[in-house]
This record gives structure tokens, C-alpha cells and sequence, in this order.
């Protein structure tokens, strides 16, 4: 023990009694700081997780913790700051050389700072292209400066590495809410704990430590309930419904999938092409169970390679129609900008062409896409000769899900007796079109969505089916990403698609050797299209502006002979004739439902379409986005009503604890006097009297008469007359039995200007 | 003959009280009557007034020559009645207090001739040297207001105090009081040696004439019978019995003897008198605690196994740790 615990009475230990059982506080802030290492390795091991080297991690970690505490009593302090960095240093030269050369080529100081400055301004680490070496380089670090720090009862210092750590995380995003409340528990807990070690502690104030971790807790899960605030991290609920292109083409660097959506009937762009495509956004390489990430840095424009197979150029003029779009469709693979800003494009990593910021309503563009056209006996003799970095890179799954997920496929594999990969894929697809039904509702599943989708769900929406299939297809080996962007929309004219955010899409790329990546959609077409012009027509119907260009409104151009889109190796076909023409057979009522939010937390959002019928006038065209951004205040939930009683127990504990309550009482007492009889008043007026004197002065000692106390203060202090004129009301009172109604009234009235004299109405104390 | 002839004047046993400032008056002049022979006993002086007040008797603890008899004295010569005086010594017998029958030849009667407990105020003088019976015959008239004698009970004139003294420096040839009888005694009081200041002012009083004989009543009898009834009179509320009471309580608990009920009697009625003395018809705790050691100390035996040395510091302890309420 330091020196400087110096217990002084019996009640202050170092251990903490709980019946026969007691353990020493040194443990307890032990225990509270792996807690918290828990936190920030958890997102290690998630990482792992993904991209493989759990054992690795899991070892390191081990190895680490074991060493942290054979050494800790051998090792000074400066040493191990010394060792600390060297295991950092070490871990990030091995980061380093795992990261490809190309990509250090391309190193300087400045891109490393902007890198770090991106990663803890919410870039999450699992866009590090070698996370994986990342994560296995910094372990060891990150587990032993605490864990030695903590051992050498350093308990502040080991909270500062590892809070250190753990803030890391929560900068870049990667800790959630809810492991960041845990984390800052687990502080305030070793360093409590921690104190109460070093100074020696007594039970009361294990008590208030107890009580101000519920505060926290409780803190955490009410205030967020407050009208305004962001979502909870313990509470379900909260969060507006996000419209499908919130959820998947805005384009951003990671994909969160999400419970129901909704689809906005508006156009976005109009195409001009000489045949209809997808319109590809993007594309995500990394799944983390929850959504999609894209790994690497977006590069400047420059031309791009065509696919290695066989391919033909498709010249696509896109218009911008909605009032910012930060993104340019195109379809797979666009090589080159006919026209448009280069200087404010850039080329994801994945291959799209994405502008600097957002394109404005009006604004055009002419791309060339190179579209990959291979045979269907190319591809299925594409055979399985992968390049190193398509294997790193596409084939990576959640570890605690891959099981699982790699047996059914196995089956369904098998029962379509399937064998290349252009086999596996075309079974799968087909094994998702006919075993899930297509939905925009969906409550979001907890924890790995192509699992509970695969093995759970019932229904879900294109994220689902795609998400779903690249995790099947990877599980079996097969290279494959997540693509996003639109269908091909509605065709106006011979060389024109109107596109409205409602064709928004999501769909599956699948790598062939010498072929490059083809597209698959797992979807099933018809109930999709159904419920897209199902929509339309009721937007149409309420005079929802911008849903309609000149061209679309006169209705979709037909050609002249059946025109069958063939997507690539695909058994998808679309006709453009369907689209157009099954608006009357959907009542408006069946695209209301599909608009519904499911999200219970939230009643009042269901009214949009009401709205729309009502202002039939349809100058309120605009007002599609029921995300009002209030919250509806109506009677406490019951999640509410128990929170709030759980914050009333512990406020109460916590305000006896620090005397809070009894002060509050003593307030109250003193200033508020209820009237019973004389005798009773004037012993109470007396009460309060002496209580402000004692304050004021001392308080009148066991033995001391009242005569005597008032006595005393008269000759020592300044006494108030009309302190001296209410003790000798009580003493008559009291000693002579002359209690009147006069007397009474007299002395409490005098307690009471006293009181406000000196206190005030709201005084302190 | 069955009834005893009155031996002294008698006054009225049964006066009105005296309102209570005039009874405060009364003893007020009394205490500044006697200051003008005896000096630096202000103290003293008020509790030997408040207990005559209270019906009780005292008992001073001193060496010789203090000033005792003067006390006395000019008490008695204050408040306009009988002193006496016995000296107390191995010899004396019980008649030599109460008064005896004596045969009178002329008319072949006994005729019962008085003792010098027959005075309004009676100091007993080295009481501790007499046998025990001389002692208890004393003690006997303090505690009952009259004195038997062959069969014949004659009542004592009032007011009747008996200032009884002890002589500590001669242990050997003394006969200590037993515990019983000093309860009876309201009050213990020593005077002590009078500091250098009082004492040379003492000098220059007895130059000349003594100035007791200078002394005037201030007070008739009658006053103080009257204001005796007074202090009965004076309210103690619950809240002071219950103090008193707990007081007596803490000495039991705290000592091998504690106080006696009786004790707490003398106690509530000297602090009556003391309410009086300061102008008020009730009692307050001040004045119970003005009261305690002298009514108190006397009556406890401290043993091994109590904190506290001696009575007094007891009844201090006491003072200071039972709660004013």
C-alpha cells in the first residue's frame, strides 16, 4: 500500500465487506479497468472478426496481459513507458509493411496526418484498407500500457491510456453508444475504486460511488428521451424512417442497413443511353455484419481501364433533376467523362465516378461505360484463378457468423448441383428469389443482418437480398461486392430513362477471372416494380410535385417490338411494358401501405399520406419527408414511466446520501411553520431559532438552558432583540405554562422575519 | 398536662403569600442586610436565604473562625428573630438540645424549660463532635418542626433553620454524620477563606464597633413565613420536574449513591426559591441548575468506578450533560 493511505478509523479499509465475502478495492479497480480495455478490444476483435485474426488477436492479447502482470512488479515506470511505444512502434512498422507498396508509394507526412485527422473525425478503422494488421499491430500497446499502469496501482494514469484508447474509438465511430457507456462506467469506476484503494474507503462511500454509476446509467438512457435529442443508446426506438436513397445512394463510405424505408416517388435524373442498365452509384467491399463499408481512398479522375473480358461502350448523358445528387450513376464500368467537371470528380476505390461534393439540378454529364458483355459459357468456364488482392479483399466474412452461413449455402449449392462459381451464384440468386418475399417493411434485425435474413426473415427489401447473397457467395469462395445505384427506370423515349428515387436498388457483383465483375440481382423483380408504380400513381394522384418530367407524364414510350433487357449471365428480365402499364391494378391504398413506417416508438408518422389527400390543391408538393423532427409528446411510455421512477429512487438515494434531502427538509422546516397549538408553536419557533442561531454562532450546548445560550450569544455577539424577546416567550411557554394564542403568534411571526432576514426566501443551507 | 404551653412568641403559621416581587424584596433586602457583616459570600448568602425560603436546613462545611456565627447572626438579626447558638461537644446530651422538664417546687409541677433549638435560627456548632443521639434529636426537630420530650411534643416557632456546622480538622475526636442524616440538610455550603481583598476589608469593618451590632431588622418573621408561601406557590412545569428528574437519574446511574428522592425535592423547592429571588413565579432551568450542587453534592458517594472525583464534579458532569429541554 502507498504511504499515503493512512486509515484512521476502523470503518476506513482497504476492502470492501459485502456479508462474509470482501474483496480488496485494488481488485475492484482492477476489474472496472478491464471492463473498460473490454470496450475498445471488443472493437479489435470485431475487426478481426471481419477480416480474420480473431486466434491471432485473442493470443496477442493473452500473451500480453500475462506478461503485463509477471513484469509489472520488476518493471519501472519509465521502462515500461519505454516499452509501451516500442510495442506501438513495433505494431505499426508491421502495419506498414502488410499495407501494399503501391499504396506507400503514394505516402507522405501530409497524407498520413489527413489520414489520422479522417480516421478520428468518424472515419471508422474498418476503412483501413489492412485493419486487420492495423488492429494486431496496435493490440499489444493498447493492453499493456493500462494493465501494467492499473497493477502498479497507478489507477488515474492506467484510466488516462486506456480512456485514451477507447476515445480513439469513439472518435472514428467504431464504439457504439451503448460500449461508450459502459466504457465511461468502467472509469468512473477504477478511478473511484482506485481512490478509495489508495486513501482507504468506508462503506458510505462505496455507496455514493454505486449511486453516481446508476446516475450515470440512468443519465445516459433519460436524457435522450428529452424532445430533440439523438437516440438512445439503451432504449429502442427513436430515429426517423430513412428514405431508401438515405440509406444506400447517398454514396457515402459506409452503409448502415436499416429497418423499413421508404421510397420517394420524385425524379432524380433523366438518362439518355442507347440501352437501359443499371445506373451504378457505388460499390462496398467490407461487411461488418451491420453494413457496408468501402476500404481505401477515392482517387483523382482519370481515365479507367475497361474490364479484362470482352466489353462494348455504352455513352450514357445523365441530367440531374433533383435539387443536389452526390453521386453519378453510370453504368459498370465507366472509363471516362465525356464531358462534365473533371477537376471535381474523383474515382472511388471500387471504380466509380463520384463528384466532389454534390451536382445541382440541371447540371449534366456524358460518361462512357465500358459494359461487360462474356458469354454464359465464358462464364462458366471462368474457373477459379483468383488475383491475390480479389481474394484479400472480397472474400472476407464476420468469423462468428461464417459457419453457419457457409453450411446452408453449402445445401443450397449442393441441391441445384452447382460447381463453378457462375453456378453457385446463378443458385443462390435463384434460391433468394423464390424463398424470401420482397417488403419495404421490415423491423431491422439485431446483429448480423445476412444471417437473420438468411435463416430468419421472411421478407425484406434489395439491401437484404444482396447483402444476403454476397455473404453466401463469399462463404463458398466466390468474390463478390455490394453494389447500389438505380434500376433503369421509366423509358420516355427510344434513348431516355426518367429516374426517380424510387428505382433506387441494391445488387450483387460477382468476380470472373478475365471477365472482371458482373452483376447479379437477387431481388425479385415483379413485387418490386409493382410497388415502385404503384407509387407513382398515388403520388401522381396527390399532386406530389417533380414526380413527372414532360416526357414521363405523357406516358412510357413503347417499342415497336418487345424489347427484353438481358442483364449479363442474368435470368432477370424486366419489361419495360409492365412497368408502365400496371398502375390502375394497385389501389393507392396498397402503395399507402408500403410507404407505412413501421417503427412503433412513433404513432404520429403515418399521417403523411392523409396529408397528401387533404391538400388536394398540391401546393405542398414538398412536404413528402414526414420526418418533422418532433417528437409527439403524449402520455410517458412505459419504458418512460419505469425510467422516470428509476431516476426519482435514485435521486432520492443519492440526495440522502450526500445529505441533499435532509437539507432540503431542514429548508423547508425552517421557513414554513404549520400552526397547532400555542405550546407546540412557541417550542417550535424556538427550534427554529435556535437552529439559525446555531448556524450563525454555535449550536446551545446539552446542558445549556435557553436563558443561558441566549445569555452567551448576547454578550458575545450582536444578538438580535427579537431573539432575545422569542426565548423568553418560550421560557414563559415552556416553564410557566402561559401559553396564549398571543405569545404564539408573536414568537413565530419573530422566527419568521428573522428567517427571511437572514436566509432569504430560497437561502442556501 | 397534655398540651404544651407555647414557650416563645408565636407567629401566624398560616399567612397569605406575598406577591412575588414583594417576596423577591424581602429577600433581597434580607441578602443585602446580612453582606453589610459578612463580606465575599454573596453566593452563600443567597443560598442560605433561599433556604430558609425553602423550608430547608444547612450545613457548612469549614475550618474555624470564618465566620460562621457572624452568618448566622446577623441573619437572625435581619429578619427580626430568635437566634441561638449550641455548641456541640462530646458531652452534650439530647436535652441540653431540645429543652428539659424541670420540677418546679412552688407549684409541684414539671415545667418544661426550653433548649436552644427553640430559636427562629439555630446554629449547631461543630454538630460532628456530639454523640449520635445529641445529633439525631437535632435532627429529629429539623426534619418534623417540633421536639419530643417525655412524651410531650412541643411545635417549633417558624420560620425555623438550623445552620448546622461541621469541623473538618479535627477528624479524630469527631463523630461523623451518618449519610441518612446529612441527607436531611437542604443544602451544603462552605465558606473557605475569604481572598486577601475581602479579608482586609473584613479587618477594617471590626475596627471600631462590630457592625453587627449596628444591624437593623429588615424583615419581620411574618414577611418570611409569608413569603414561604410564596415560593410554594411558585409553578414548576412538567418540563422542569422532568429536567430535575433526569438530573437525579443521571447521579444514580453515574455513582454508588445518587440522589434520593428526597433529594430532588429540596432541589425543585430550592429552585422555587431561587424563581423567587429572581422575580419569577415559575421555575426555570437556570434556576434548578443554580441549585444542584448545593442541594446535590452532598447526598451522592462517588465510588471507584464513577468518573467523577468527588459530589461535585458529579453534579457538574450531570449539569453539563443532561439536556435542557
Amino acid at each position: 500500500m502507498s504511504a499515503d493511505s493512512t486509515p484512521s478509523d476502523a470503518s476506513v479499509k482497504n476492502r470492501l465487506s459485502l456479508g462474509d465475502a470482501s474483496v480488496s478495492y485494488h481488485h475492484l479497480a482492477v476489474g472496472s479497468l478491464a471492463v473498460l480495455m473490454t470496450t475498445y478490444l471488443s472493437v479489435l476483435f470485431h475487426v478481426t472478426d471481419i477480416v480474420g485474426g480473431t486466434t491471432t488477436l485473442l493470443g496477442l492479447v493473452a500473451a500480453t496481459l500475462l506478461a503485463g502482470t509477471l513484469i509489472a512488479r520488476r518493471l519501472r515506470p519509465k521502462q515500461a513507458v519505454v516499452l509501451a511505444a516500442v510495442l506501438l512502434a513495433l505494431g505499426l512498422v508491421g502495419y506498414y509493411l502488410a499495407v501494399p507498396s503501391a499504396y506507400l508509394v503514394a505516402m507522405s507526412l501530409g497524407k498520413v496526418v489527413s489520414d489520422n485527422v479522417a480516421l478520428l473525425t468518424g472515419l471508422s478503422v474498418l476503412r483501413m484498407t489492412e485493419v486487420g494488421a492495423w488492429a494486431l499491430g496496435v493490440a499489444p500497446a493498447m493492453v499493456f500500457a493500462p494493465w501494467y499502469l492499473v497493477l502498479r496501482r497507478r489507477y488515474a494514469l492506467a484510466v488516462g491510456a486506456a480512456g485514451t484508447a477507447m476515445g480513439f474509438f469513439v472518435l472514428t465511430g467504431d464504439l457504439s453508444s451503448f460500449l461508450t457507456l459502459v466504457g465511461m462506467l468502467a472509469v468512473t469506476a477504477t478511478l473511484g475504486f482506485g481512490t478509495l484503494a489508495r486513501r482507504g474507503g468506508t462503506p458510505e462511500q462505496v455507496d455514493t460511488l454505486a449511486v453516481v454509476l446508476v446516475a450515470m446509467i440512468l443519465l445516459a438512457s433519460t436524457v435522450t428521451l428529452v424532445p430533440g435529442g439523438g437516440a438512445s443508446p439503451i432504449l429502442p426506438g427513436g430515429g426517423g424512417t430513412p428514405t431508401v436513397e438515405d440509406a444506400f445512394v447517398s454514396n457515402g463510405e459506409r452503409m448502415s442497413i436499416v429497418g423499413s424505408i421508404r421510397l420517394s416517388p420524385k425524379v432524380r435524373f433523366t438518362v439518355e443511353s442507347e440501352e437501359p442498365g443499371y445506373w451504378r452509384v457505388g460499390a462496398y467491399d467490407r461487411y461488418d455484419g451491420n453494413g457496408w463499408i468501402r476500404t481505401g481512398e477515392a482517387r483523382d479522375y482519370g481515365p479507367q481501364p475497361a474490364p479484362p473480358g470482352r466489353s462494348r461502350a455504352v455513352e450514357q448523358t445523365v441530367t440531374v433533376k433533383a435539387e443536389r445528387m452526390a453521386a453519378m450513376p453510370a453504368m459498370w464500368r465507366p472509363t471516362r467523362l465525356e464531358s462534365g467537371d473533371r477537376d471535381n470528380t474523383r474515382v472511388s476505390p471500387l471504380g466509380a465516378f463520384d463528384p466532389v461534393g454534390a451536382l445541382r439540378e440541371g447540371e449534366q454529364y456524358t460518361v462512357v461505360s465500358r459494359v461487360p458483355d462474356p458469354s454464359e459459357r465464358q462464364l462458366r468456364d471462368a474457373g477459379t484463378d483468383y488475383p491475390a488482392r480479389i481474394e484479400n479483399r472480397y472474400l472476407q466474412l464476420p468469423g462468428s457468423s461464417e459457419d453457419r452461413i457457409r453450411q446452408r449455402t453449402n445445401r443450397v449449392v449442393e441441391a441445384a448441383d452447382a460447381e463453378t462459381p457462375y453456378e453457385k451464384a446463378t443458385a443462390i440468386e435463384g434460391w433468394l428469389e423464390s424463398n424470401k418475399s420482397y417488403s419495404l417493411e421490415v423491423s431491422r434485425p439485431d446483429g448480423n443482418i445476412a444471417e437473420s435474413f438468411i435463416f430468419e426473415m421472411e421478407s425484406g427489401y434489395c439491401t437484404y437480398y444482396a447483402t444476403s447473397m454476397v455473404t453466401m457467395l463469399r462463404s463458398q469462395g466466390v468474390p463478390a461486392r455490394f453494389a447500389v445505384g438505380y434500376v433503369s427506370g421509366q423509358r420516355v423515349a427510344e434513348d431516355e430513362w426518367v429516374v426517380r428515387g424510387l428505382d433506387s436498388h441494391a445488387w450483387v457483383e460477382v468476380y470472373f477471372p478475365d471477365v472482371g465483375w458482373v452483376r447479379f440481382d437477387p431481388t425479385p423483380g415483379g413485387p418490386r416494380e409493382q410497388a415502385e408504380s404503384s407509387q407513382i400513381e398515388a403520388a401522381r394522384q396527390s399532386n406530389v410535385s417533380n414526380v413527372d418530367t414532360d416526357e414521363s407524364e405523357e406516358g412510357t414510350w413503347t417499342p415497336t417490338t418487345t424489347e427484353t433487357t438481358t442483364v449479363s449471365g442474368g435470368n432477370e428480365t424486366t419489361s419495360p411494358d409492365g412497368n408502365a402499364t400496371t398502375v390502375p391494378s394497385t389501389p393507392a391504398s396498397g402503395g399507402l401501405g408500403d410507404r407505412q413506417p413501421i417503427n412503433p416508438g412513433r404513432g404520429a408518422s403515418n399521417e403523411t399520406f392523409g396529408g397528401f389527400t387533404t391538400t388536394s390543391g398540391g401546393t405542398v408538393g414538398e412536404e413528402e419527408d414526414d420526418e418533422s423532427g418532433g417528437i409527439p409528446i403524449g402520455p410517458p411510455s412505459r419504458e418512460q414511466t419505469i425510467l422516470g421512477g428509476l431516476v426519482a429512487v435514485g435521486l432520492l438515494a443519492a440526495g440522502r446520501r450526500s445529505g441533499t434531502l435532509e437539507r432540503l427538509r431542514r429548508a423547508v422546516w425552517l421557513r414554513w411553520q404549520p400552526r397547532e397549538d400555542p405550546e407546540t408553536d412557541v417550542s417550535r419557533a424556538f427550534d427554529r431559532l435556535e437552529y439559525l442561531l446555531g448556524r450563525e454562532h454555535r449550536e446551545r450546548r446539552p446542558g445549556e438552558t435557553p436563558r443561558e445560550y441566549l445569555t452567551a450569544l448576547e454578550e458575545t455577539t450582536d444578538l438580535d432583540d427579537r431573539a432575545t424577546r422569542v426565548g423568553s416567550i418560550y421560557e414563559q411557554v415552556r416553564y410557566a405554562g402561559d401559553a396564549d394564542d398571543g405569545l404564539a403568534d408573536e414568537a413565530v411571526s419573530l422566527v419568521d422575519e428573522l428567517v427571511s432576514d437572514r436566509r432569504g426566501l430560497l437561502g442556501a443551507r | 398536662m397534655t398540651e404544651a404551653n407555647p414557650p416563645t412568641r408565636r407567629t401566624d403559621p398560616n399567612p397569605d403569600p406575598l406577591p412575588v416581587d414583594e417576596a423577591a424584596a424581602v429577600a433581597d433586602r434580607v441578602v443585602e442586610n446580612v453582606e453589610r457583616v459578612i463580606v465575599g459570600h454573596h453566593d452563600v448568602t443567597e443560598h442560605i436565604v433561599t433556604a430558609i425560603l425553602a423550608r430547608g436546613h444547612l450545613l457548612l462545611d469549614d475550618v474555624p473562625g470564618v465566620g460562621k456565627t457572624m452568618l448566622a447572626r446577623s441573619l437572625a438579626r435581619s429578619i427580626d428573630c430568635e437566634f441561638s447558638r449550641v455548641q456541640f461537644t462530646p458531652d452534650l446530651m439530647p436535652t441540653d438540645v431540645t429543652g428539659v422538664n424541670v420540677f418546679d417546687e412552688r407549684t409541684r409541677e414539671f415545667e418544661f424549660r426550653p433548649g436552644p433549638v427553640f430559636g427562629n435560627v439555630v446554629l449547631a456548632d461543630e454538630i460532628n463532635r456530639a454523640p449520635p443521639k445529641t445529633q439525631s434529636a437535632l435532627l429529629e426537630a429539623m426534619e418534623e418542626a417540633q421536639v419530643t420530650v417525655d412524651g410531650e411534643t412541643y411545635k417549633l416557632d417558624q420560620p425555623f433553620t438550623v445552620i448546622a456546622t461541621q469541623n473538618d480538622v479535627e477528624a479524630d475526636r469527631t463523630y461523623e454524620l451518618p449519610i441518612a442524616e446529612i441527607d436531611r440538610f437542604a443544602k451544603r455550603l462552605t465558606l473557605g477563606y475569604p481572598s486577601p481583598e475581602d479579608e482586609s476589608e473584613v479587618l477594617r469593618r471590626v475596627t471600631g464597633g462590630h457592625p453587627i451590632e449596628e444591624l437593623d431588622a429588615v424583615a419581620t418573621a411574618e414577611e418570611v413565613i409569608a413569603a414561604r408561601e410564596t415560593v410554594a406557590d411558585v409553578t414548576a412545569e412538567e418540563a422542569v420536574r422532568d429536567y430535575v428528574t433526569r438530573l437525579a437519574n443521571y447521579t444514580r446511574d453515574h455513582a454508588d449513591l445518587g440522589v434520593s428522592p428526597r433529594g430532588s425535592i429540596a432541589l425543585l423547592r430550592s429552585a422555587q426559591a431561587r424563581a423567587v429571588l429572581d422575580g419569577r413565579d415559575y421555575v426555570v432551568p437556570d434556576d434548578v441548575q443554580s441549585e444542584a450542587e448545593a442541594v446535590l453534592a452532598h447526598r451522592v458517594r462517588t465510588g471507584a468506578e464513577s468518573a467523577a472525583q468527588s459530589g461535585r464534579e458529579l453534579i457538574a458532569e450531570a449539569l453539563d450533560s443532561v439536556p435542557v429541554e
